[in-house]
């Protein structure tokens, strides 16, 4: 018979990991997923903005920058922060270019 | 709104069950450390321990001076003082000394603490090897001899009989095997008129006081305590004559007396006979005999006394369980009947956190409602439909609802959040009803379109 101390500490590691497990997998799982939905969101977001530059006659060279940040942010690749800015600044854009063609 | 409370009940639910494992398994642990093992031997309530009071050990027994008695022992070979209760068999002790010059020096028991210490100085210089017997305790240079068994204790006490421990003293001192010796005692049946006295003072009293039995009275508290079943029927008689039969009077009176607890004392010997007493007799005596058998044998106790201290003895056997005698209520200890349940209730525990943790992972898959599916599937038809009658104003934000489509369609496919999805497809939606509206055509503004294929 293995002597009682083992039993407690072979518990004690078991208890440890299954608590680290289970806290640190569904939060890893949550982390991806955001990251993934951020980056959804910001390539519609690019590819919205380079339709209406497209549609746009006029050069409007403020929005082409912000376009040109986007793009290069998200070839960077990068979390659900990087994600985030190359929306909003795509989103910038696209809503420039729409005014410009209104205009 | 009732998906949102299921999930917030859910949670709910997943964090309670974590907290009562916890709980459940610091209870258990902390109950194990307290888990010390309780026996009821503690509660007894016996007032044991056998006094030391000189008035009531001592006896009025005194001895000679140390000149005095080594002139004595000088003289001859046994000396036997007054008052001295000691006996053993002679032609035994002498076979065994042989050419030896062993002496021997008795003196009775209950000497106070000087009397005894001249005693014990009478050896020191002598030349001969001198035996000390004081009461039935025998001393021999460094050597002391104890009975370790019942039959010993009994010859001793019951008999004064001490052949066994001068023969083993005295083998000792001479470096001699020992011989073989049996130290108990011939029993013989009472005869009925003894039986008769006997019984006919217990059916009166419970008691039967022989003369020179010195029981003055049963202490009670402790009779009860230790018999609380039946009163117990108490047998007091004298030391008995050493090498004569001993009238056995415990199996008869069991047979006159059955299912009542029969004690018969001997001088210091205490007999049990009764219920249990083939398991009883032998070890409350071993355990009476074994811790006070040195003191009984050298002090001069009434009977009374001895009753006492056995009789609470007895009730600390019986506390401590061993004969299945009904203990005193004891109350349920809840921790105890719960605490086998307790790891069950952790597995439980765990076992409910786990799946709930786990449910809402794999119920997110197959649930990922028709809604947007069917909604993704309405608008790429309305966008087929209008795609050729758009013109150059309304063509941009079709091609952007269309892109928006696209990535509504790769976010339910690579399974993100339906609200994603659903962020999407409302883009998409607005896009889709710029472009009707710019063509001017109500029927396929996305609502409208929407709800005609649903009907």
């Amino acid at each position: 018979m293995p002597p009682s101390w083992l039993i407690w500490l072979v518990g004690g590691v078991v208890l440890v990991a299954a608590g680290v497990a289970s806290t640190l997998l569904p939060r890893l799982r949550a982390r991806d997923l955001r990251r993934r939905t951020a980056w959804s969101t910001a390539r519609a977001a690019i590819d919205s903005a380079s339709v209406s530059r497209d549609a746009c006659q006029d050069q409007v060279a403020e929005a082409e920058q912000l376009l040109a940040r986007a793009e290069s942010i998200a070839a960077d690749r990068g979390g659900a922060g990087a994600a985030d800015e190359a929306a909003a600044l795509a989103e910038r854009a696209d809503r420039l270019w729409r005014e410009a063609r209104r205009g | 709104m009732a998906e949102r409370t299921v999930r917030r009940t859910k949670e709910w639910a997943r964090w309670t069950l974590l907290g009562a494992a916890v709980v459940v398994l610091v209870v258990f642990l902390l109950a194990q450390r307290t888990q010390d093992v309780d026996v009821s031997y503690g509660q007894s309530p016996s007032q044991s321990g056998i006094t030391e009071d000189d008035d009531v050990s001592l006896s009025d027994a005194t001895v000679p001076s140390v000149p005095e008695m080594k002139e004595m022992i000088a003289a001859d070979p046994v000396v036997r003082l007054p008052g001295s209760i000691a006996r053993w068999d002679e032609q035994a002790v002498r076979e065994v000394i042989g050419d030896s010059d062993v002496r021997i020096l008795v003196a009775p028991p209950g000497l106070d603490k000087a009397e005894r210490r001249r005693v014990m100085t009478v050896e020191a210089d002598l030349e001969e090897t001198v035996l000390t017997v004081v009461g039935t305790r025998s001393t021999g240079g460094l050597y002391v001899a104890v009975a370790d068994r019942i039959t010993g204790w009994r010859s001793q006490f019951a008999t004064g009989d001490i052949t066994g421990h001068l023969v083993r003293l005295i083998s000792s001192l001479e470096k001699r095997e020992d011989p073989e010796l049996s130290s108990d005692f011939p029993w013989r049946e009472p005869t009925g008129a003894e039986l008769d006295a006997v019984a006919a003072d217990l059916r009166t009293d419970g008691v039967h006081v022989a003369d020179g039995a010195t029981l003055e009275r049963v202490p009670e508290e402790s009779s009860a305590a230790a018999f609380p079943d039946e009163d117990a029927l108490y047998v007091a008689l004298p030391m008995q004559e050493f090498g004569e039969a001993v009238p056995r009077y415990g199996p008869a009176l069991t047979r006159l007396f059955p299912d009542r607890p029969v004690v018969v004392m001997y001088g210091s010997w205490i007999e049990y006979h009764g219920p249990n007493a083939t398991d009883f007799a032998r070890l409350s005596a071993t355990v009476f005999y074994a811790h006070f058998a040195d003191r009984l044998s050298r002090y001069d106790y009434p009977q009374t006394n001895v009753l006492g201290v056995w009789l609470d003895r007895v009730t600390d056997v019986r506390y401590a369980g061993l004969f299945d005698r009904p203990l005193p209520y004891v109350p349920v200890d809840p921790l105890t009947v719960t605490l086998p349940a307790l790891p069950w209730l952790f597995t439980a525990c765990v076992v409910g956190f786990v799946a709930l943790s786990f449910g809402p992972l794999s119920s997110r898959r197959g649930s990922l409602l028709q809604g947007p599916r069917a909604r993704l599937a309405g608008l790429t038809a309305l966008t087929i439909e209008v795609s050729g009658l758009t013109d150059e104003r309304s063509d941009p934000s079709l091609t952007r609802g269309i892109g928006k489509l696209d990535a509504a369609r790769e976010a339910l496919e690579s399974e993100l959040p339906a609200r994603q999805v659903r962020r999407l497809l409302d883009d998409a939606e607005n896009e889709l009803d710029d472009t009707a509206r710019l063509l001017g055509r109500d029927a396929y503004r996305p609502r409208n379109y929407l709800q005609g294929r649903l009907r």
